[in-house]
């Protein structure tokens, strides 16, 4: 996990490199195998929420599991690997915006799942300062 | 090089990657069973040819696009899938089947008879 060095400068520095250097992968725990991470993903944003596809061609989808928690999606499930062995993988998406856990659909075809999950609405608070 | 001169108008497509899909075989007494991986790849949309004892698959996978949103990572390009498989002299060419579910094209390849292992009676004597 990357470390980030907030030196002097302007403090919301650490904050634009965290959106624009990729944040993806920050946090990432998956099944390596030669191929890399799995599954491979394209993701797709836009201001109402996110869409990811997954390649998962040989995968149970009834093993599969995509699950949300605040700024987590997380895909799990089982595979058969080449050699005939059964591998268990996860891999993890911290994203730069909170998700909504309800209102997620995901659906798999010819290998492919989709998944969309909304944005949480944004909560405006006011915040008040004590005054000393 | 090419004596052909493309008008500048003209857009051209940049042609897709080809790749070997992952693909296992396994052995029963009765066939082999070939697995090649095509995810994103739909049933109608696998060429599979068997020409002499060469068994060929090409297929391009479809990748979404998801209108109205931007792409921020992309890890899955759009490529053609393909590959070729020199069947061995035990294979039964004529009675291969090919099933296609979930990314997945399953090949039954059955052994002829005289290769099937068969158990030998041995008699009383």
């Amino acid at each position: 996990m990357k470390a980030y060095l907030n030196t002097m400068g302007n403090p919301w520095r650490v904050f634009d490199e965290l959106m624009n250097e990729f944040p993806y992968e920050l946090l990432n725990r998956a099944w390596r195998s030669r191929a890399g991470l799995y599954p491979r993903v394209n993701v797709w944003e836009n201001e109402k929420g996110l869409a990811v596809e997954a390649e998962v061609a040989g995968v149970d989808p009834d093993k599969l599991d995509v699950a949300v928690d605040a700024n987590v999606l997380t895909i799990k499930g089982e595979k058969e690997q080449a050699d005939g062995t059964r591998g268990e993988f996860q891999r993890s998406f911290n994203l730069p915006f909170e998700l909504e856990s309800e209102n997620i659909t995901a659906a798999v075809k010819n290998g492919m799942l989709t998944v969309s999950i909304p944005r949480k609405a944004a909560e405006k608070r006011k915040i008040t300062i004590a005054k000393q | 090089m090419s004596l052909i001169k493309t008008p500048e108008h003209e857009v051209q497509k940049v042609s897709r990657l080809e790749v070997t899909p992952a693909s296992r075989v396994e052995e029963s007494g009765e066939a082999f069973t070939l697995t090649v991986e095509l995810p994103g790849v739909g049933e109608k949309d696998i060429e599979l040819t068997l020409e002499n004892r060469t068994l060929s698959i090409t297929a391009e996978n479809t990748v979404q696009n998801f209108n109205g949103h931007t792409l921020v990572l992309t890890e899955i390009p759009e490529v053609r899938y393909r590959t070729a498989f020199d069947l061995p002299e035990r294979v039964d060419t004529t009675g291969i089947q090919a099933a296609s579910r979930n990314g997945l094209l399953i090949l039954t390849l059955p052994k002829r008879e005289e290769v099937k292992p068969r158990r030998i009676a041995i008699a009383a004597g």
